[in-house]
């Protein structure tokens, strides 16, 4: 029991990281009805800009954590600024294609600035691990959990009582009538970038904690994809759910697999996923919390 | 809205622009680097045929005198002008292109390529400013070519480069390499394919410098026991490619030479995927962990598993090593136990090859042992040149002949006295003598000496019949 615990307890600090990116996706997807492939890359330029601020420029950890942040929401939103929003209108395929040549433009000055060496992330938790009933708990997932559903309360706070998160709602919901009703759609289309960017960011933080950020790291972003199509491509709280899924999910075929079903062949602990993914997918085709289509015929 | 086809012109416009810059930077580069313009001295296509450079056609060409140069050597064929390098030293020399085909920007070692890239011209500079070889400087930076570790990506740019280079005086990563494998030996050439596979010994055409992933493994566990205490088991946690299959075969006939259990388990790149990694050592706990893997990997691996309380070693092979992670969470636990195995000396030991590249690179951010990589690997390939020299001729066929029959190089130390054996049977070829180091934090590869030229009963002992990886 106590090792069932242990899995899952590391399985939701793991989690936690790819529910905080597979939020900033269903973000952008509703404001925009785009997938955007660049989440990944801005996962890994807001960890590597806290790794430099706290190895190379010296700042406190926090100090660098929000210094990122703030960073890359302005990147984000600058991206959609720039490069997406002169698209609007033209069909989606091609807007995510788009953030596909992004993911590449970023991670390529990402790598830049890693350079030769790993980059320690200075964070104050690193390795260190708190028993408690039994159950071995790592400070950074307990950072991450924590972190998270800060993060959500604040993002549910945001969307359910401020005017911008209404406009965001509606603009979500129906762009036109929102426009109608006086709603600036481009600010919406900018906010939701800044938001999954930062998201993406503080997740990246959670990534690289008790770790080294390299020119792979970028990779671990693709984990969300699962999530979201798990959860629901338009479902935040799909996202969040299916994010620690995903890690649950990991962390018990990790932890149990090799044990009960050796048969399933080495680390089937990260195809896992995708089979868990295929098996809601078959009985509910739109995830657990997505919006089914209803298409006129 | 009425503004988006005019930001989409504007965007094409740049696009555009970008792209015939690029293009004209490629053309001048083109132009300055062109061996084409030296074609005149060419008389030999770049066949496939290597008898056809006959003596007598050798002889005839030697004899003209604009094809021979002060020393007397005719050079010809692709990758060879008398026409010198772009940014040659010697001016009345001519010129001999080697192509590298490095992962530069993108790819699983885009933190190494530049870095052996530096090193490799580094080399050859050194060359150069002593003289050159056989009245030719040696040029390595004129054709370089982004493989982003990616075969496709290789056979693309291969085929940019591959009239215009003698031979690849690099070429990174073996999945790469062996995508272009018959093309090479189609052409004469020959490839460093900086990757120390068992497979390479056997492959007339690959240039393999120290010893193998497979030998290192053997030494790694025959050193620990030496050194520190028997074992009983020892545990492979390897990637699932050549590189860590190689090294994997090589624990188990070491902990089968020791009598001890072998546990071989496959771990995919990611930190966040080595949960299994990390379980199977907290659940087995083995007396001993050979990783193959990278250094983010291996991070991850050493210091949760010695953070869940293993109280075993790691030895990790070359590539699991980074200065950097003696700053990273895990580097108390590498410090205490974690020892490095591979095939050189440190990048600041003190033979007279580790001190001319030092001398030549000079000062730099970073300096580490992807340097003594790339440099030690240019040994035989000036070898290689300088034999063909001797035989009056610089072609492919020529310098491949002479590389094939080199059964010693200089390494001027960096290697054991025996190694660089190009003529000989594959077990002959096969170098045995690793190095062990561990962590140091006062030295700029973050690693200093343990051992050098550890050669391991297994290892000495072991009969290669065929490369490692065929019996894994």
């Amino acid at each position: 029991m106590t090792q069932l615990l242990q899995a899952i307890t590391s399985g939701l600090g793991q989690g936690a990281a790819y529910a905080l990116i597979a939020v900033g996706f269903v973000i952008i997807y509703k404001a925009t009805s785009v997938i955007s492939f660049a989440q990944p890359a801005l996962m890994a330029a807001g960890a590597t800009a806290v790794a430099l601020l706290t190895g190379q420029a010296g700042l406190g950890f926090y100090t660098a954590v929000v210094v990122a942040v703030v960073g890359a929401a302005l990147l984000g939103a600058g991206v959609e600024r720039t490069v997406l929003r002169p698209m609007v209108g033209k069909p989606v395929f091609i807007l995510a294609i788009i953030t596909l040549g992004l993911d590449v433009v970023i991670r390529n000055v990402t790598n830049r600035f890693i350079g030769f060496n790993v980059r320690p992330m200075n964070d104050p938790w690193g390795l260190d691990r708190t028993t408690l009933l039994g159950i071995t708990i790592q400070h950074r997932h307990l950072a991450a959990l924590v972190t998270t559903a800060v993060l959500l309360a604040a993002l549910y706070a945001f969307f359910q009582y401020s005017r911008t998160g209404l406009a965001m709602r509606a603009a979500a919901i129906d762009q036109e009538a929102s426009q109608a009703q006086g709603v600036n759609v481009g600010t919406v289309f900018g906010l939701s970038w800044a938001f999954a960017a930062a998201l993406a960011a503080i997740a990246g933080v959670f990534i690289g904690a008790g770790s080294t950020v390299d020119q792979q790291t970028w990779v671990v972003g693709l984990k969300a994809l699962p999530a979201i199509i798990l959860g629901g491509l338009d479902s935040v709280v799909g996202a969040v759910v299916g994010g620690l899924a995903v890690g649950v999910v990991e962390a018990l075929f990790a932890t149990y697999q090799g044990t009960y079903m050796p048969w399933l062949g080495s680390n089937f602990s990260i195809v896992a996923p995708y089979v868990l993914m295929l098996m809601v997918l078959l009985v509910r085709p739109y995830g657990l919390f997505g919006t089914p289509e209803v298409q006129r015929v | 809205m009425k503004t988006a086809p005019i930001r989409l012109l504007l965007l094409v416009v740049g696009l555009a622009l970008l792209v015939v810059g690029c293009r004209a930077d490629d053309d001048e580069a083109a132009v300055d680097d062109e061996p084409d313009d030296a074609e005149e001295v060419v008389e030999d296509e770049p066949d496939d045929e290597p008898d056809e450079a006959d003596e007598d056609d050798e002889a005839d060409e030697a004899d003209e005198p604009e094809e021979a140069d002060d020393d007397g050597v005719a050079g010809s064929g692709p990758g060879v002008t008398d026409e010198p390098c772009p940014d040659g030293v010697n001016d009345d020399n001519g010129c001999i292109y080697l192509g590298s085909l490095n992962d530069l920007t993108v790819g699983a070692f885009a933190q190494a390529g530049p870095l052996i890239q530096d090193a490799i011209e580094a080399f050859w500079g050194r060359v150069n400013e002593d003289g050159g070889i056989g009245g030719f400087d040696v040029d390595i930076a004129s054709n370089v070519r982004d493989n982003e570790y990616v075969p496709e990506v290789q056979t693309e740019v291969f085929g940019e480069i591959r009239d215009e280079v003698l031979s690849l005086g690099l070429s990174l990563g073996s999945s790469p390499t062996l995508a272009i494998r018959d093309d090479l030996e189609a052409d004469d050439m020959f490839a460093v394919p900086m990757a120390w596979n068992s497979d390479f010994p056997f492959d007339p055409v690959m240039v393999e410098s120290g010893s193998n992933y497979c030998v290192d493994s053997m030494n790694a566990v025959d050193f620990y026991v030496a050194e520190r205490d028997d074992v009983d088991s020892v545990m492979s946690v390897h990637y699932p490619n050549d590189y860590g299959q190689d090294a994997d075969v090589g624990v188990r006939l070491a902990a089968d030479a020791q009598d001890a259990e072998h546990i071989g388990v496959q771990s995919p790149p990611g930190p966040e995927n080595q949960g299994d990694a990390i379980q199977a050592i907290a659940a087995d706990q083995p007396d001993l962990v050979v990783l193959t893997l990278n250094p983010t990997d291996s991070a991850a691996v050493v210091g949760e598993a010695v953070a869940a309380g293993y109280e075993g070693f790691f030895i990790g092979h070359g590539p699991t090593w980074n200065v950097a992670l003696l700053d990273s969470p895990a580097a108390d636990a590498l410090r205490a136990y974690f020892w490095q195995v591979g095939p050189y000396p440190t990048y600041d030991s003190d033979t007279p090859g580790h001190e001319a590249m030092r001398e030549t690179l000079g000062d730099g951010e970073v300096r580490n042992d992807f340097h003594t990589a790339g440099w030690v690997s240019q040994y035989p390939v000036k070898a290689a040149l300088e034999g063909a020299v001797e035989e009056g001729t610089i072609d492919r066929a020529t310098v491949l002949a002479a590389l094939q029959a080199l059964d010693n190089v200089d390494y001027e130390g960096m290697l054991p006295p025996d190694a660089g054996n190009f003529a000989g049977e594959p077990n002959d070829r096969i170098v045995r003598g690793s190095n062990i180091g561990e962590p140091d934090d006062d030295s700029s590869a973050g690693l200093v000496n343990l051992a050098t030229e550890y050669v391991g009963p297994t290892a000495e002992d072991y009969d290669f019949t065929e490369p490692c990886r065929d019996s894994y």
